[in-house]
């Protein structure tokens, strides 16, 4: 039922709209709320309560509180009351078992009072431990906020919009509008953000509805849009947040026909409803008693107005389950609506959040703020700026006991309030944690000034000194899909990838990193590349120039290799340590001129070896130049027996032995591309990595794949390429070695340049040389085929002696091979351990030298 | 000293049956669209030292105090290269570029301040110089993560603005 048309009405009753709830057909206006139009359907009851499941209605009509909230097209704790109609939308209740009006689980109200104090659950359902999953379960489905669909997947589209502008105006009422009208005018970039919808501004950006929900550091407001989430700088923020109408503590303050004035003046004005037949209005200030006018308009009879400021009552209690009657000492008045209001507190926690300080005002039973911060202003009643109101007492008795709620959020009652007093919880920020009173969906909106006031009378204080709680954001519901965002997750991509795609390669992520784990057939690979000629894209590497006078003598101190002495051209493998001398990354450093060197690292360590060069490198003030050449080039390892056969069809340069000889690096052309060429053997034969200008990857991968199709090329991915380094027991950095390891520990003493001047991490290894070893890094045989996970226990005599790091199955080699940490009484060919695989004890043997071309012919050949 | 002409894309030469050709990084991404630009064939070479003393005639960004990027036609590389102080590094492979029109989707990839461009920042979360023309934009990116960019950039420029 609607009332005759209202003067400010918002809805177009020549539009109609029709949703599901709960699969019957409503019908409303263009301009309706759910809530409203559920409202003129004759719905009375929207939500059940938090814990007690008690029935609740409509009560602030401004997306305030939390008695409308329902599941609307799938997204719980949807505030009904604010949230505009749309055509086809499936509503239903949230936290009910049964229906709204018949809920199973109200016996908690009717039974389990006593049983469920505030935290009861943090003691009574403790022991047994095992029991706590089934116990959170329950409870989880009684207390609750809606629930989500675990498996739906990304439906609404959300994005960030990061945003700056010179005056940032939140809050679209009167002051607000008007502030941004004069910033306007005085020629200023001005935004101004309401969360019901403001009115048009001249040379003002209106972004309505949308809800400021915090301020954070550096002045950041974000503000969310619905889908938009806007990131506002502002040179100037001004909050006109208005105020927040304050309940009346009373036994029965929570049911279903008891409203804020500011709720009733919306019904009627906005929506043209009619709440009641007969009202009792109990108010603290004159704003909230000219609701009679609302009341009158709507031809509803006011039985009875008790204004706050006249006299206090000491008695207020509620008849009924459902609303009858109200007592006001000890005089009954029948009644189908009871408005209250207990004065309107500053809508503060913004500036608050800003840095503003906030102090009770004793004669006006309000906390305002001040001392605001620069670039902060406030503007209308937000500053406390409103007179004229009575201060309510911190609750009125009843008289006839019953429930009197401090927050209708989460259930949290007088008495809860009283025993977390009585429990030692004397703070409010105690009483918070313990209580859960303000951390509700209305974030203290209408919770915060009552349990003050309580705690205040408690205590016999003053409001002043229980003072209020840390405003934090966010001040107002916001989804986590909004804040999620877009998703964006850069991916890099080798400028090979897209043909590793089209060859069927399975990718996997190696960092951040797309790179083909294989072309189907692993094994196979990796036994082909001895056996004839395999290709990898290995353009993730990190690849750096260091160029400068000084580049020899800045490898010198950051790497505990020598380099010196390296001859122009050529190519030598390090190993980077940290201060500790820890094994940080590793690579190869080639000397291209004499002030020249090129440095590769591993292909995840790339970002972290480049900010270790120039952190260094500001300590240092070496004369040198760091340049990150990662994206620049590509890079592909063509090895095999073949391989220089092949690289002799595409390049002028002498390609034998003499010409590239191992760990040579030179500049040439390949098929017609400039190349670097460095003569390295990672997967253990002879092997030809060539850099060249990303943009020309895809064709030189064509040329090699085409050139050597007689040869017999094959693509072969990561996998592979771990079992052939594994083979040659090269060490993978952060798969055998982790925070710990050095490389006098690894086997790699020969790295340690002990008899230079200074290194980063020398006196650390200069100690492990003192202190003696306490592990090695060796390899290992499996006699019996098993293959132990990385990370498998290593045992002696039955007594832990290591720990696997890497173990495949080699399959040119028919041996499961590995490495292994191993005590220091295991360096010994061939000493016989067990390895723990799948519970049992599996029988292995120590290798110390590479399990394939121990001697390394074949990288030199 | 090496020229270092290993990072020049234009020192590729054609002859004995090779015919080099270079590809863009965006090309897939974009796949012929007309929304935005592609610019990775744009000259990028990145000068190191005293980038007062750079006289050519191209677009100089300054990147820092000693670090600037000379923007020029891609046939202009070879002989910028030769004229430039300092240390000159040839990243027209490195970084991919692209062009875009829409203040609005700008907002949505990056924090930067529009009104004070060019800049260096992140885009999408990743690092890049932008540069602004009116409502259009120049984003120059490092190349391996150029496809990921130009999905995201035109998923922005698509989405319901």
């Amino acid at each position: 039922m609607r009332l005759p048309p209202q003067p400010h009405e918002r809805i177009d009753r020549s539009q109609r709209i029709s949703f599901l709830f709960e699969g019957t057909p409503v019908e409303a206006f263009a301009g309706d709320t759910i809530g409203s139009a559920l409202f003129a359907a004759g719905r009375r009851v929207f939500t059940r309560s938090f814990k007690y499941h008690r029935p609740r209605g409509l009560l602030c009509c401004s997306g305030g509180c939390p008695n409308c909230m329902m599941q609307v097209d799938g997204v719980p704790n949807v505030r009904v009351c604010v949230e505009p109609v749309r055509e086809g939308a499936r509503v239903r209740p949230q936290n009910v078992a049964g229906s709204l009006e018949r809920d199973l689980l109200a016996a908690v109200d009717r039974f389990g009072g006593p049983f469920t104090p505030v935290g009861f659950y943090y003691r009574t359902m403790i022991r047994p431990r095992r029991f706590w999953p089934h116990y959170e379960r329950v409870l989880r489905n009684i207390a609750g906020l809606g629930s989500i669909d675990k498996h739906a997947e990304r439906s609404d589209r959300y994005d960030t919009e990061h945003r700056r502008t010179e005056v940032l105006v939140i809050g679209g009422g009167r002051s607000g509008v008007e502030a941004a009208r004069r910033a306007a005018e005085q020629g200023r970039d001005v935004v101004l953000v309401d969360d019901r919808g403001a009115p048009e501004v001249a040379g003002v950006e209106v972004i309505a509805p949308a809800s400021a929900i915090g301020i954070y550091e550096g002045g950041l407001v974000p503000v969310d849009a619905g889908h938009v989430l806007y990131r506002f700088r502002a040179e100037r923020i001004v909050i006109a947040t208005g105020t927040v109408e304050q309940p009346l503590l009373f036994p029965g303050n929570d049911l279903v026909g008891v409203y804020l004035s500011s709720a009733v003046r919306r019904l009627v004005d906005e929506w043209s409803l009619k709440p009641g037949t007969r009202a009792v209005v109990i108010a603290a200030d004159k704003r909230a008693l000219g609701v009679t006018e609302q009341l009158q308009r709507a031809a509803i009879e006011i039985e009875r107005v008790v204004d706050l400021r006249e006299a206090q009552p000491r008695r207020i209690a509620v008849e009924g389950r459902n609303l009858r009657a109200v007592s006001i000492d000890g005089r009954e008045t029948p009644c189908d609506l009871l408005v209250m209001s207990g004065g309107h507190q500053p809508a503060y926690s913004l500036l608050a959040q800003a840095g503003a300080r906030i102090e009770y005002d004793a004669a006006r039973g309000i906390f305002v703020p001040g001392d605001l911060p620069p670039d902060v202003s406030a503007v209308g009643s937000v500053t406390g700026e409103r007179d004229g109101a009575a201060v309510p007492a911190a609750s009125y008795d009843g008289g006839r006991g019953g429930k009197c709620f401090v927050c209708v959020c989460e259930d949290v009652t007088e008495k809860d309030m009283k025993r977390a007093l009585a429990e030692g919880f004397d703070s409010l920020e105690l009483a918070k944690r313990f209580t859960t009173v303000t951390m509700g969906p209305c974030q203290g909106r209408l919770c915060h000034l009552g349990s003050i006031r309580l705690y205040a009378r408690d205590q016999e204080t003053v409001e002043g000194n229980i003072g209020t709680t840390t405003a934090r954001p966010p001040w107002s519901p916001v989804s986590l899909g909004l804040l999620a965002g877009r998703g964006h997750e850069p991916a890099k991509r080798t400028s090979i990838h897209h043909r590793h795609k089209e060859s069927g390669a399975r990718m996997m992520w190696t960092g951040a990193w797309r790179r083909p784990h294989s072309y189907g057939d692993p094994e196979g690979e990796a036994k082909h590349v001895h056996e004839a000629l395999g290709v990898i894209d290995v353009s993730t590497l990190g690849k750096l120039l260091v160029r400068g006078p000084e580049a020899a003598s800045f490898l010198e101190l950051l790497y505990p290799n020598r380099f010196g002495d390296m001859k122009i051209g050529r190519i030598r493998y390090g190993v980077l340590g940290t201060d500790a001398g820890r094994i940080m990354d590793d690579g190869t450093i080639g000397r291209l001129d004499g002030e020249t060197y090129y440095v590769t690292t591993t292909s995840t360590g790339a970002d972290t070896v480049i900010e270790w060069f120039e952190w260094w490198n500001a300590v240092w003030g070496k004369d040198v130049e760091i340049v990150n050449l990662t994206g620049a080039l590509a890079a592909v390892n063509v090895a095999g027996p073949r391989a220089r056969e092949l690289l002799g069809r595409l390049t002028d340069l002498d390609v034998s032995n003499d010409g590239i000889a191992y760990l040579d690096a030179k500049e040439g052309f390949v098929a017609g591309v400039p190349c670097l060429i460095l003569r390295i053997g990672f997967v253990g034969e002879l092997g030809y990595e060539l850099h060249f200008p990303s943009p020309y990857g895809e064709y030189l991968w064509d040329v090699l794949l085409d050139h050597g199709a007689d040869l017999d090329i094959r693509p072969f991915g990561l996998e592979p390429q771990r079992v052939l380094r594994l083979e040659k027991m090269h060490v993978l950095v952060g798969q055998d070695t982790d925070s710990e390891s050095n490389v006098l520990e690894a086997g790699m003493p020969w790295i340690a340049k002990l008899d230079k001047d200074d290194f980063v991490g020398k006196w650390a290894l200069e100690h492990v040389q003192e202190r003696g070893f306490r592990e090695h890094l060796v390899g290992f045989e499996m006699e019996n085929g098993a293959i132990p996970a990385e990370g498998g226990q290593i045992l002696l005599d039955g007594k832990p002696a290591g720990r696997v790091t890497s173990a495949r199955l080699s399959p040119y080699l028919r041996h499961v091979i590995g490495m292994a940490w191993v005590k220091p009484e295991l360096l010994r060919e061939d000493s016989q351990i067990e390895i723990k695989v799948d519970g049992s004890l599996e029988p292995a043997r120590v290798r110390l030298k590479p399990f394939f071309d121990p001697g390394g012919k074949r990288l030199r050949s | 000293m090496t020229d270092l002409a290993f990072l020049s894309v234009d020192r590729a030469r054609s002859g004995d049956g090779f015919e080099p050709r270079f590809a863009s990084p965006l090309a897939r991404a974009l796949n012929g669209t007309a929304k935005v630009r592609d610019l990775s064939h744009v000259g990028k070479i990145e000068v190191r030292g005293d980038i007062d003393a750079i006289d050519v005639e191209a677009e100089v960004v300054r990147l820092g105090p000693s670090r600037a990027l000379v923007l020029c036609d891609y046939e202009r590389c070879a002989g910028l290269r030769e004229r430039l102080p300092g240390l000159v590094i040839d990243l027209t492979g490195a970084l991919a570029g692209l062009e875009l029109e829409g203040v609005r989707a700008m907002h949505r990839l990056t924090d930067l301040d529009l009104d004070s461009l060019p800049a260096a920042g992140k885009v999408a979360e990743v690092p890049a110089i932008v540069l602004r023309d009116g409502d259009r934009f120049r984003l120059f990116f490092p190349q391996e993560v150029g496809h990921y960019l130009a999905e995201v950039v035109l998923d922005a420029l698509e989405g319901p603005l």
